[in-house]
């Protein structure tokens, strides 16, 4: 029986007695979004989380939160195009976060520190893979491999693992010391490399996969294509990526008076400035892609770094974009130029985006020489019947790399016909790494897990003030050389900035606002309890449901939901 | 030790010696006085308390009120206009239960405006919760006082003291001020359970839903009707200690024989005393001076109307259209006994309008000589001074 | 931010609560009762929340409270050692229904027009008792610019140890959206409503902190909750005051406004951002300092998510003419406190609640 007070006081804080919650018609949800830069990350990597970790100075738990996805994030922080970036929401409000410097940052001081892999080698003795190709895609695969307790055997046809990286990636951009001393960090996990052994001559499909439980194939590209306009070929026609790696490997190039790479990819640009700075006065880069800009669609953007894009710019490249070539000028025999014309990257009747010439557009470019850079494909020695019908890669058709009518045997990187970055290499040999691993085990195939990605409307920017994006600072074209690396390091305070101007999309920042501006008491503040990830959980027994909570979420990690 | 003190004075030296830790003080004829005193009385360091002098009675209310839920007595004091601005405060107070003080130095309400005696005043909010006690003197002013503070603390029902203005407050008399040692004695230091204190954090002033109203109000009408045990303890322990009594909630003079008695409340009770001694050869009458109108002491009253054939209800103050406002809860009261007296119901002494020792046997005259029992009359009204068709 | 442990006393009202029969207390039911099953670890970890918890859960106030809000904000900053007095209103209203009180700290409701009185009473009693505990004095707009008014004057001249928080949400809500002195001008409130010949309230919002800062006290301030770390630190100055200080915090009411309760903080924040709700300080009447606004924002802006200013968008010319007359205050108040900032500035109103890892800097 409830009794009268006198004077009708009450006790203090009673009123936890009434549970509110029951007024709710929709109640707040933690939200875990991916944020755009992780969906757009062809390796893996979840930028949003590790950069959370470098806001808390926790530089260590913020490197191994890449390498759980990446081994190699020093060498991916400078040659990688980022698409994060771009992709950045941050990018609408000022400018996108330098997740590559930071991404840079971390796998350096990871080298510097000597920090180890966050990997137990107590887990060995698991059953025997070969990797064949030990370029981006070969150690990642070898590595996640390894991770998962694997005796690994890599295999290449060169001396040394790296691939492309090592033998056409301008050192200038990625510095040898730095790239020989993360493979030799990950090959010391215990990784068995075999160098000079190449597949078809050294060593024989049939026989590997009767060795190894299963076998990952990651050859690259390496066989030039057949280019030729209408039919008519250059007489002196040496590929983009021929030339680079001579001058990679011998530091020697043919110096014409002026040359046309045509090409929109890395290759076609490293190769124009290494010309350039070879002494070739006119260096013209005709590309279907366009530049980046608001005229641009996102997927019709020239594929480089932009900083490379811009570097070329300032050394003197001169870019013809949304151009191809559409026949040689000749001179007897010898090419003096290519008329262009312009075309754009549209619908089609099919339905699907082709490139559409324009009649009338065509222009006249004039050159010693004229260099093909429109890529590679796979050297089918050694890979047997993979590779019948005239197809020019493996095509596995999922995204583990798994070749359908032969068990056992996987494929990733640039050999998939799919792929054309090192970060979508290391992704692949991640992916393939867990498929092999449930191939083993005899299980299914490892659930990918994709969490809806968050949009900007869903950002509250009013949170946010307006902080200038670091740059790295860069070598003046007149210090650059083919050797020292261009782009210089940051300082830990420019990472620490940077870190801190990340929206933190669709996680928790612990930001305390839905703390903070919760009227009714309904959120608690916690560590312990909020197994989401979160520093908070909803008290529904309160909640009433308002919604405050969600729409001053700096980072759109509350949403509201419905209820009966 | 008697010494000659002016009403208000002696009230205010009387609320000294209560020790009051806040006093909010706001002007108003005529009980200015006593807040002045006590001004004084801190001004000279004869008094530690925070005086208040706040810029309303509203505010004077409310700050005693404050200060009485934190846990400090306290005390104020207003009149007429001022103790209707206080209205809303008054019931609060009482509703809350916070034991406090407040003097009403009884004085008419405009308009027209007067600032002269009588006792509308604090009749308009005798239901506002609060015990009213009536003073006929000075000395019963300085008593009913200290007891008043007692009372309030006791009961947790605030005490409303009345003391006629001008007639009192601004008289001069031979006053006996008790000894700070026996006021000491008598009032220990003030305790207040439910004090607003951020150790015990509880709140007060809660909203209550119809589910509780009727219990709460039933509530403060059992504190009241309490009270009763309370002022007469109060009054007998004050006599133990001081040696002076003040009747507890009624005092009967004359003889308890008489078939003819007077029921009056405050300074009036002076006067008719005076002119019982001096009109002695007239009728057998007797006084009965209330003392307690809130609460109303039905049994005390009943008990000293038996064998009363008439009895004269007198007031000063009236509800118009109706009548006399005591008056009428003693006729209600007469109907429960078994042979009730004839009431004959007058107001007197309106808006400070002189009631001279005369009334006494005009009184006795009128109602000895009445064929049937006075409703209601303002005795003393001249009806010739009014246009004919305001008669 | 300061841990508050739970004092002995705490413990034992708790205990006291669980113990006595208060728990078969008649409820409000609703028709959907819900079955949820609380982690005793829950209620557990609301006792340890890293702030002080003034203002408890299962108060009744409305579904995106500001005032609610705003008054937790208060109650947290002002921490334990408190007497809070609140005038009558929602404020009143939602926190104690008998038997039960949201408040953890001690309170007082007396009346309509009188908590600053009350707590200068109370403020007195703490004086005599020796004691340094601070008295808050709490009322709406309806209780602070008009019918309390005079009372506050009092206790401000009187040099009351005492802050005045004004929760002001711009009409009387409590009984049901009357226009106050302090309804902006133009807003449709069931006592001004807009119709055929009145385009709603016809008389501008009283300037209320410039009369009080007039008092020459010691310190007097305007708030917003949108801006929580500005609110706390301005309840902290407050509180190291000895002396009468005010705060008059800006909330919305989501019902009285006609916005949803969601969007409480951003309206809130708007009315800051165009200038038509100046946040500035004054120290013994002189303007001591204002939060400037980056990049005022057109009232529009914030007239448009409110339906009590609906008919401002309306064919009428008179539409157009309010909409002007309301920039124009707007912009009368920005430069009356010289509220344009110049750049960016960490405490401007773009700068004031901006957020970083590991919850705002208190």
């Amino acid at each position: 029986m409830l009794v009268l007070t006198r004077g009708s006081y009450a006790l203090p804080g009673t009123s936890i007695d009434f549970k509110t919650g029951t007024w709710r018609t929709s109640r707040p949800l933690h939200k875990h979004w991916a944020a755009p830069c992780h969906s757009a990350c062809p390796a893996g990597e979840d930028p949003q989380a590790y950069i959370a970790n470098v806001q808390e100075n926790h530089h260590r738990e913020a490197w191994e939160s890449i390498v759980h996805i990446n081994p190699i994030p020093s060498i991916t922080g400078r040659i990688c195009p980022h698409p994060c970036e771009h992709a950045c929401n941050r990018g609408r409000f000022d400018q996108p976060i330098a997740i590559h410097s930071i991404e840079r940052f971390l796998g350096d001081e990871a080298r510097q520190r000597g920090w180890e892999y966050p990997i137990d080698l107590g887990r060995g003795a698991g059953a025997t893979v070969a990797v064949i190709g030990a370029g981006p895609a070969g150690l990642s695969a070898a590595y996640h491999l390894r991770r998962r307790g694997y005796q690994v055997t890599l295999l290449d046809a060169l001396p040394e693992a790296g691939g492309l990286m090592r033998s056409a990636i301008p050192i200038n951009r990625l510095p040898r010391d730095i790239l020989d001393a993360d493979i030799a960090r990950i090959l010391a996990l215990g990784i068995e490399f075999r160098g000079r052994t190449r597949l078809g001559v050294d060593v024989h499909l049939d026989e590997l996969r009767s060795d190894y439980r299963a076998l990952f194939l990651a050859p690259g590209t390496s066989k030039a294509k057949a280019w030729s306009v209408d039919g008519a070929v250059p007489t002196d026609h040496r590929t983009a990526l021929e030339l680079l790696q001579e001058w990679v490997a011998v530091g020697s190039l043919p110096a014409p008076q002026s040359v046309i790479v045509h090409g929109g990819g890395n290759t076609a640009v490293d190769l124009c400035r290494a010309m350039r700075r070879a002494g070739v006065k006119e260096v013209h880069l005709v590309t279907a892609s366009g530049l980046p800009g608001p005229d641009t669609e996102p997927d019709d953007i020239i594929n480089i770094v932009p900083r490379e894009l811009e570097q070329a710019i300032e050394e003197g490249i001169t870019l013809h974009p949304h151009r191809t070539i559409q026949r040689l000028l000749f001179r007897g025999s010898r090419v003096v130029g290519v008329e262009m014309v312009t075309l754009r990257k549209l619908p089609t009747k099919s339905g699907q985006t082709g490139r559409i010439a324009f009649e009338g557009t065509e222009t006249l470019l004039h050159a010693d020489m004229v260099i093909p850079a429109i890529g590679e494909s796979v050297d089918p020695t050694g890979l047997g019947t993979l590779l019948g019908g005239g197809r020019e890669y493996l095509w596995p058709g999922n995204p583990f790399g798994r070749l359908e009518h032969t068990p056992g045997l996987f494929v990733g990187g640039d050999a998939r016909g799919d792929r054309g970055t090192v970060s979508a290499a290391v992704g692949d040999g991640r992916l393939a790494a867990a498929a092999i691993d449930s191939y083993i085990r005899q299980s299914d195939d490892p659930e990918v897990m994709s969490r809806a990605v968050i949009t900007f409307d869903h950002i509250n920017s009013s949170y946010f003030e307006p902080a200038q994006r670091v740059e790295e600072p860069t070598l003046s074209v007149a210090e650059r050389t083919d050797t020292a690396e261009i782009d210089r390091p940051l300082s830990s305070a420019a990472i620490t900035h940077e870190a801190n101007r990340c929206f933190s999309c669709g996680s928790c920042l612990a930001c305390d606002n839905c703390w903070t501006f919760c009227p009714d008491n309904a959120v608690v503040k916690t560590v312990a309890l909020a197994k989401d990830g979160s520093h908070y959980v909803f008290d529904y027994e309160y909640c009433k449901g308002c919604g405050i909570c969600a729409a001053e979420c700096p980072c759109g990690y509350i949403v509201m939901e419905a209820e009966l | 030790m008697l010494s000659a003190l002016e009403g208000s004075q002696a009230v205010a030296r009387a609320v000294g010696l209560c020790r009051p830790g806040v006093v909010a003080a706001y002007p108003i004829t005529p009980q200015t006085h006593i807040v002045e005193n006590i001004s004084k009385l801190v001004a000279d360091g004869q008094l530690q308390c925070e005086l208040v002098s706040v810029e309303s009675e509203f505010s004077a209310a409310s700050v005693a009120l404050g200060a009485a839920a934190a846990g400090t007595r306290a005390y104020t004091a207003s009149s007429s206009q001022g103790i209707l601005l206080m209205g809303e405060v008054l019931y609060n107070i009482s509703g809350l239960r916070v034991p406090m003080v407040l003097t009403c130095a009884n004085r008419a309400l405009g308009a027209p405006l007067n600032i002269w005696n009588d006792q509308q005043d604090s009749m308009a909010v005798r239901d506002a919760g609060w015990i009213q006690l009536y003073c006929a003197d000075n000395q019963e002013a300085v008593d009913t006082t200290i007891q008043a503070f007692r009372i309030a603390e006791h009961t947790e029902v605030p005490v409303m003291v009345c003391v006629d203005g001008f007639v009192l407050t601004h008289t001069l008399e031979p006053i006996d001020l008790p000894t700070q040692e026996q006021v000491d004695r008598f009032l220990p230091p003030y305790r207040f359970e439910r004090a607003l204190d951020s150790r015990h954090p509880l709140s007060l002033g809660t909203c209550v839903d119809p589910l509780f109203f009727t219990e709460s109000r039933h509530s403060q009408h059992k504190a009241l009707l309490r009270s009763m045990q309370e002022i007469v303890a109060a009054d007998s322990d004050y006599a133990g200690i001081i040696g002076r009594s003040c009747g507890g909630v009624l005092s009967v003079f004359g003889s308890a024989e008489a078939e003819i008695a007077i029921l009056a409340m405050g300074s009036v009770c002076s006067t008719l005393q005076e002119g019982m001694q001096i009109f002695s050869q007239e009728r057998v009458v007797k006084l009965i001076k209330l003392r307690a109108y809130r609460p109303f002491p039905v049994s005390a009253l009943r008990e000293v109307l038996q064998g009363v054939r008439e009895l004269v209800v007198l007031e000063r103050a009236l509800a118009p259209g109706s009548g006399g406002i005591v008056g009428m809860e003693v006729r209600s009261l007469a109907t429960t006994m078994n042979s009730p007296p004839r009431i004959h119901n007058y107001a007197v002494g309106l808006g400070g309008r002189d009631v001279p020792i005369e009334i006494y046997p005009r009184l006795i005259e009128a109602v000895t000589c009445a064929t049937e029992p006075v409703w209601f009359e303002i005795f003393d009204v001249e009806v010739e001074r009014l246009p004919i068709e305001d008669r | 931010m300061t841990t508050i442990n739970e004092s002995a006393f705490d413990v034992e009202i708790r205990k006291a609560v669980l113990r006595s029969k208060l728990k078969e207390r008649h409820r409000v039911e609703t028709s959907f009762p819900r079955k949820r099953k609380e982690e005793p670890a829950l209620a557990e970890l609301r006792e340890r929340q890293p702030a002080f918890r003034g203002l408890e859960a299962g108060h009744r106030a409305c579904q995106g409270c500001g005032e609610a809000l705003a008054a937790r904000l208060v109650a947290e900053a002002a921490g334990p050692d408190v007497i809070l007095t609140n005038a009558t209103g929602c404020l009143e209203i939602f926190t104690s229904p008998w038997p039960q009180s949201a408040w953890r700290v001690p309170w007082i409701h007396s009346l309509f027009e009188n908590s600053a009185a009350i707590a200068a009473g109370i403020e007195a009693a703490m004086k005599h008792q020796g004691k340094a505990t601070k008295v808050i004095a709490q009322g709406g707009d309806g209780g602070t610019f008009d019918i309390g008014f005079q009372a506050l004057s009092g206790m401000l001249e009187r040099m009351h140890n005492v802050l005045y928080v004004c929760y002001d949400n711009e009409a009387y809500m409590n009984t049901g959206i009357q226009r106050s002195g302090s309804t902006p001008h133009a807003a449709s409130t069931t006592t001004s409503p807009a119709g055929q010949e009145r385009m709603g309230k016809r008389h501008l919002k009283k300037d209320l902190l410039s009369i009080i800062a007039s008092h020459h006290i010691p310190y007097a301030a305007s708030a917003s909750v949108a801006y929580p770390r500005d609110l706390r630190r301005k309840v902290r100055r407050a509180m190291e005051v000895d002396g009468p200080t005010f705060l008059q915090v800006h909330c919305p009411c989501p019902l009285g406004w006609g916005h949803e309760g969601a969007v409480t903080i951003e309206v809130a924040r708007l009315a800051v951002q165009t200038g038509l709700f100046p946040v500035v300080e004054f120290e013994r009447g002189e303007v001591a300092g204002v939060m400037p606004l980056r990049n005022p924002k057109s009232v529009t802006e914030y007239l448009k998510r409110q339906n009590r200013f609906r008919h401002l968008f309306s064919n009428d010319p008179r539409a157009r003419e309010e909409r002007e007359h309301l920039q124009a205050l707007a912009d009368r108040n920005i430069e009356k406190f010289n509220l344009r900032g110049e750049g960016m500035d960490p405490l401007d109103s773009e700068g004031a609640d901006t957020v970083r890892r590991g919850g705002l800097v208190a």
